[in-house]
């Protein structure tokens, strides 16, 4: 579906048009699940993300600004705080083994967010730019956007001291930056 | 924290899209978020440049348990009035009582309705300039032009940055002129620009307005057909 027509639904929802609400829902519901079970690596937790943020699209649409950012960033960026907020909130039940089997859908077979990148034909400038990055920036970029690391987590899993995860994190940021907008000398 | 400082700001921001930041910071910088529009800015930038990176993912398919679950959240949240929505069906809007806004609507458009303050050249075969009643800045334009079938397409641009007020709805009406009451073109968003489509059996009207005129109304709209609430924005309409 086109931007154009994203926003237009957008605008019907801020009208509380409920059809074009569930039209929205169809159409980029598979797209945020995915999202939010990235981040959460939990089935149940992932769909209370997603329940979460339609209330909430539903709610906030009269304040989405089709000049200020595109309709599927603004709704990803919902998804994505929201998942990375629960992820952050202290968690008073560690996982246990009843929680084993909602764990996270992503088989250990299936292809990693750094793999897909890598073959995605069609991710664009972005996924050009990302190869432009060292192997370590790519991979702490990555890992932290996709499973929602943070620099301590990063740090563990990568086995590597904190500075040096958060430099890797920072130079690889400012690289991709530039890449997508070279500056005009 | 020494925000004035754009290079701070970029790096904080960009951590926050990235999502390294750790839960307290995340919480401070949500409540910074709400007070510093620079702050927002550097974070929609981000956004859009790392977000579509979500694009490679593959799709998975949620329960429909789900989506049963948001229905019954917003279900009672003002249901929309006809099937059809709003943009396609503005016949509910019916003329059946005379409410106060009515009146002072018409006192507007006899006493003098605001003119546009600069030439603004626009497409279209009508142009109307409203300008916002308090500050007499102008706020809002509307121009239309032929659509199919007889009806009339009108683009809405609102200058600025509109606020609408929680539990309200603004609502738009054309003045048709001496006499004769206002009639709902339906509801509208604070989006900069939008686009309502005006059905043909409106269109001889319209195109013959004195003006338009936006109201403040309860959530889904005027429960009477006439406006109810107060008037924010209006202007003459222009032959262009």
């Amino acid at each position: 579906m086109a931007p154009d027509q994203l926003s237009d639904l957008l605008s019907r929802c801020a009208l509380r048009d409920q059809r074009a609400f569930a039209e929205l829902y169809r159409y980029a519901s598979a797209k945020l699940f995915a999202v939010a079970v990235r981040i959460t690596r939990r089935r149940d937790w992932a769909e209370e993300v997603l329940q979460e943020s339609f209330v909430n699209i539903w709610n906030h649409a009269s304040g989405y600004s089709p000049s200020k950012s595109a309709p599927m960033t603004w709704m990803t960026a919902i998804v994505r705080n929201r998942a990375l907020d629960l992820l952050r909130r202290p968690r008073e039940v560690e996982l246990d083994e009843d929680h084993e089997e909602l764990i996270a859908s992503i088989p250990d077979d299936a292809p990693g967010p750094d793999e897909l990148l890598r073959q995605s034909a069609d991710a664009g400038a972005l996924a050009e730019c990302m190869k432009q990055l060292t192997g370590e920036q790519q991979k702490s970029i990555t890992l932290a956007f996709f499973h929602g690391l943070s620099h301590g987590e990063l740090a563990q899993q990568m086995q590597k001291p904190l500075g040096t995860v958060k430099t890797w994190v920072r130079r690889g940021l400012e690289r991709l930056k530039d890449c997508l907008e070279p500056r005009n000398a | 924290m020494k925000l004035e400082s754009g290079e701070l700001r970029e790096k904080l921001a960009a951590e926050y899209v990235l999502g390294t930041m750790p839960a307290r910071t995340r919480r401070r910088f949500n409540t910074l978020l709400k007070q510093m529009p620079a702050l927002r800015r550097n974070v929609a930038d981000w956004e859009s440049r790392l977000l579509p990176l979500t694009n490679v993912l593959p799709e998975i398919q949620p329960p429909a348990r789900v989506w049963k679950a948001i229905e019954a959240r917003i279900h009672g949240n003002r249901p929309p009035r006809t099937a059809a929505g709003f943009w396609q069906n503005l016949s509910f809007w019916r003329m059946s009582s005379f409410a106060s806004g009515a009146l002072a609507l018409a006192l507007i458009v006899f006493i003098g309705l605001p003119g546009p303050q600069a030439p603004v050249e626009l497409p279209g075969r009508m142009v109307v300039v409203m300008n916002d009643l308090q500050t007499k800045e102008p706020a809002m334009t509307a121009t239309w032009e032929d659509g199919k079938q007889g009806e009339r397409i009108v683009r809405l641009r609102v200058m600025g940055h509109a606020e609408m007020a929680p539990g309200t709805a603004w609502e738009m009406w054309m003045l048709p002129g001496e006499n004769e009451k206002p009639v709902s073109l339906g509801l509208i968003t604070t989006h900069e620009t939008q686009t309502m489509v005006v059905p043909a059996s409106l269109a001889a009207r319209l195109d013959g307005a004195a003006g338009l005129a936006m109201s403040v109304e309860p959530a889904g709209g005027s429960p009477t057909g006439l406006p109810t609430g107060p008037v924010l924005y209006a202007g003459k309409c222009i032959k262009t």
